[in-house]
């Protein structure tokens, strides 16, 4: 018997326990590079928003089928991608066993998901949608992605069965709910009828007011299952990593798991406010998201207190500086979204800016800044690197990006309020004041400012990518025996 | 020697190793924490919040109805109280508006008033997207401000169109139908081309040397002039425009001419009868006509 | 060696899908389908392609190593 074991394509020394990281790096270039494409996306078709001819008069370019493409970057390639990538990190460490199944399997879900993101954003393009927001890709597409996603969830449960640690940690838990609520969320939400077999074009299974409600069941659990428990498991094992601190509270981890889980799964309804739906159904939705506000804040009290002892390194850990920051705003925004679902401000604030706003102190403050954080983490001790190229770079980073997100929220607050009150007010002999036309021509400032917050975002997000750049192609490496991890495909290091 | 930072933190890591739950993960370790007692009460005073709401609202569902809640209420009467009420409110000025003749409002300084906030707005809202800011129109959008009308400019003509609408579902819709003289084989090609420099020429005013504009002169005579007039002035009843004119519904350039005659674009206008009470569409008609192009 | 037989098997399941792909690339009836349908093909050829091109470079290299090994005990 040779000393010898291949893994993962590489030839390993054989000792005790190597983990796959060669699936993680994958996905960590492709998070850093997806989040490149979602925010120019982003910044183009905020541009449309300002000077509509920046469509270009072009279908492909239009408005209508860019959007997609770039929340679906967001959402999907880059936060999937993350997702997906410190899953298979975190699981692997947290449970002590290697991912479980042949190494092809995890590489299938890579470039399977990989593959799905291209023809997605490719079909957005053509003019090809089945106008279900955070479900645009067609039925053909769906099938893709439920094989790819039942896969990823056989890997990561196989690995959680086959664990050499006695009890399952709390961020798997978050993973854990993430991977199955999104499956079944998926499937359902899904069910179309293909007009042919060689066609792509389908139609939902559902009609009418039950369409749109299984419709925002299945967006507002994204939200819930996808940008939230998904990240807060990402939040539950890089935020005590970095800090090097245990986590404030055992007990608060599994009150909030529970209580999120079994809450946020009833909040839907709340995006149906004020609609056909039936009042009771209404109620419901926010009522169930009232009750979400503490459930929610559960995560931000432990990610914050985990720090208490720590708060020092917030000065010379930018990665970590991000990790807490995004729970900052995951704590604004978990707050921002019961108020929101009261029937009364909902009135002003339904189909207005204030909603797009919202999503982004959501997406860009939480999401990408704990993705940021676990970047920022990853990357030495995926590729063996002794720290970043720049931790000056990442400061930068850090504060530039902050900075477009304020002035991004800020534009979109007094956007929707102005919209809100506009299309809301009458006159003394009982007229409308103000017609459509009148408040798209007053939120016009606040688009161009959204547009320059968008720009100061993006600016950040090179500068990341830049940095991330230098250290893999770095020399600097951590454990000085070991070689460096790229660009060589065969030698993958055992990590920690 | 150790800071005293070095040291609070040693004595808070000896008295945490005494509270965590004794699990390790990856060098992971987590506090007994009890749970903070404001995130408690907070959670519950939200659980009783949304019990007391469900309670004065709709909420529970019970075979094919629901428990309407000690408030009684339901968001489809409270729209419609507020629509009620605004509509109290104009209700006067508008049901007079609605019977008035139009000299009648104009003379009124207060009907006059109101029927102007109400054209405004509707126009903003209902007729800005097709004929533009001011009714500068487009392509295919005629433009109101300029007084080239189609189907008349006067008050009573403009009311007419507005509530029927041009090739509109209505039954007292504006109708007219141009043949299609390229598409149907009536005029060749060349034909066509001598018609469309013809009415270029000397309808739209552009000169051109050496183009012979006889033929297409006869050819318009023959096939144009019945309805579009012997000096290209238009016919109103039959909605044929006015081609000498400096305004064009699809442009200026000649090309244009010849496409409308190979296959003529026929435009469909609402019938707005179906969509707003005849006080607003009577004041929609007071306001297109001040734009600029009323007769 | 154990892992060969699990890729084998993810390698031919991922040849399956993209025959899949062909046939929906060949009666395709609108462009979505048809760029979909041979996108898939392909990306299947690439993916079993890698997963072979792999494998010939390990046993070659085990093969090496298990060489060099030899070598160096006959010199001791």
């Amino acid at each position: 018997m040779s000393k010898y074991r291949v893994q993962d394509g590489a030839l390993v020394d054989g000792g005790p326990l190597t983990y796959n990281d060669d699936v993680v790096r994958k996905f960590t270039i492709a998070a850093v590079i997806w989040a490149i494409v979602a925010f120019s996306v982003g910044v183009y078709i905020a541009t449309e928003l300002c000077w509509p001819s920046f469509n270009l008069g072009l279908p492909w370019t239009n408005f209508g089928r860019l959007r997609p493409v770039h929340t679906s970057a967001a959402i999907f390639a880059f936060g999937g991608s993350t997702l997906i990538g410190t899953a298979f990190y975190v699981v692997q460490r947290t449970c002590r066993a290697r991912l479980w199944g042949p190494p092809a399997l995890a590489n299938f879900v890579f470039w399977g998901y990989q593959f799905f993101i291209v023809m997605a954003a490719l079909s957005y393009v053509m003019g090809f949608s089945k106008s279900r927001e955070y479900a645009e890709p067609e039925w053909h597409l769906d099938i893709w992605l439920t094989i790819i996603w039942v896969t990823f969830a056989v890997i990561y449960v196989g690995t959680l069965v086959k664990r050499r640690e006695p009890h399952i940690y709390v961020a798997n838990w978050f993973y854990l709910a993430f991977i199955l609520t999104i499956a079944v969320l998926h499937v359902v939400n899904n069910l179309t009828l293909p007009v042919s077999w060689f066609g792509s074009k389908s139609y939902s299974l559902f009609s009418g007011v039950q369409d749109a409600l299984v419709q925002w069941w299945y967006g507002h659990n994204a939200v819930g299952f996808f940008l939230t428990a998904g990240f807060l498991g990402m939040m539950y094992y890089f935020i005590p990593k970095a800090a090097n601190r245990p986590i404030y509270s055992y007990r608060l981890s599994i009150v909030h798991f529970w209580s999120l889980i079994f809450i946020y799964i009833w909040a839907g309804p709340h995006h149906l406010l004020w609609t056909a739906l039936p009042d009771w159904t209404q109620t419901l939705g926010m009522v169930f998201s009232i009750m979400l506000w503490m459930p929610s804040w559960g995560g931000m009290i432990n990610g914050l207190m985990t720090l208490s002892g720590a708060w020092d390194k917030l000065r010379t850990d930018p990665g970590l500086r991000f990790s807490v920051t995004a729970v900052g705003f995951y704590g604004m925004a978990t707050f921002e979204g019961p108020v929101m679902s009261i029937r009364n401000v909902n009135a002003l604030s339904h189909y207005t800016d204030w909603g797009i706003g919202h999503v982004h102190s959501g997406s860009l403050g939480w999401v990408a800044f704990i993705s940021f954080g676990a970047i920022y983490y990853l990357v030495p001790k995926l590729w063996n690197r002794d720290g970043l190229y720049s931790v000056r770079l990442a400061s930068w980073h850090y504060w530039i990006a902050t900075l477009g997100i304020v002035v991004y929220i800020v534009a979109m607050w007094v956007a929707g309020i102005t919209e809100g009150l506009m299309w809301r007010a009458y006159d003394s002999h009982g007229f409308l004041q103000y017609s459509f036309i009148e408040s798209v021509v007053a939120v016009h400032p606040f688009m161009v400012m959204r547009l320059i917050g968008g720009l100061l975002f993006l600016t950040g997000g090179l500068l990341m990518a830049y940095n991330l750049a230098r250290t893999i192609a770095g020399t600097k490496p951590l454990i000085p025996g070991l070689a460096a991890a790229w660009p060589v495909l065969g030698a993958a290091p055992a990590g920690e | 020697m150790p800071t005293k930072i070095e040291k609070d933190a040693a004595r808070q890591a000896e008295a945490e190793a005494v509270r965590t739950t004794g699990h390790e993960w990856d060098g992971i370790y987590e506090l007994d924490t009890p749970l903070p007692k404001w995130w408690v009460y907070l959670f519950i005073a939200c659980v009783v919040f949304a019990g007391v709401y469900a309670l004065l609202y709709p909420s529970i569902p019970y075979g094919r109805g629901y428990m309407h809640g000690i408030l009684g209420y339901s968001s489809r009467d409270s729209v419609n109280a507020e629509v009620a009420a605004v509509d109290k409110q104009r209700a006067v000025a508008m049901g007079r508006i609605a019977v008035l003749p139009f000299e009648k409002i104009e003379a009124d300084p207060e009907l006059r008033e109101v029927a102007e906030i109400a054209g405004r707005t509707a126009f903003a809202n209902d007729c800005q997207p097709c004929h533009g800011a001011g009714g500068a129109g487009r392509p295919g959008y005629p433009a109101l401000a300029a007084g080239a009308w189609i189907w008349g400019g006067h008050l009573e003509d403009l009311q007419a169109t507005i509530t029927h609408g041009i090739r509109s579902s209505d039954p007292e819709a504006r109708e007219s139908d141009m043949p299609r003289f390229g598409a149907d084989r009536m005029l060749t090609k060349a034909q066509i081309q001598q018609v469309a420099d013809y009415v270029w020429t000397h309808f739209y005013g552009h000169s051109e040397s050496g183009v012979d504009t006889a033929p297409g002169e006869k050819l318009f005579a023959d096939n144009c002039a019945p309805c579009h007039g012997d000096h290209g002035q238009g016919e109103r009843e039959v909605g044929a425009p006015r081609l000498a004119s400096h305004v064009h519904l699809y442009g200026d350039a000649r090309e244009t001419i010849v496409a409308q005659i190979v296959a003529p674009h026929e435009g469909i206008m609402p019938n707005w009868n179906k969509r707003l009470d005849p006080g607003t569409i009577k004041s929609l008609a007071l306001y297109v006509h001040g734009l600029g192009g009323g007769e | 060696m154990g892992t060969g037989l699990g890729d084998g098997v993810v390698g031919v399941f991922v040849g399956l899908l993209g025959l899949g792909g062909l046939a929906l690339g060949l009666g395709a009836r609108d462009g979505e389908m048809f760029v979909f349908g041979f996108s898939l093909a392909a990306f299947s050829a690439l993916f079993v392609r890698g997963l072979i091109r792999q494998r010939a470079l390990l046993t070659g290299r085990v093969a090496e190593e298990a060489a060099a090994k030899t070598e160096t005990a006959a010199h001791v």
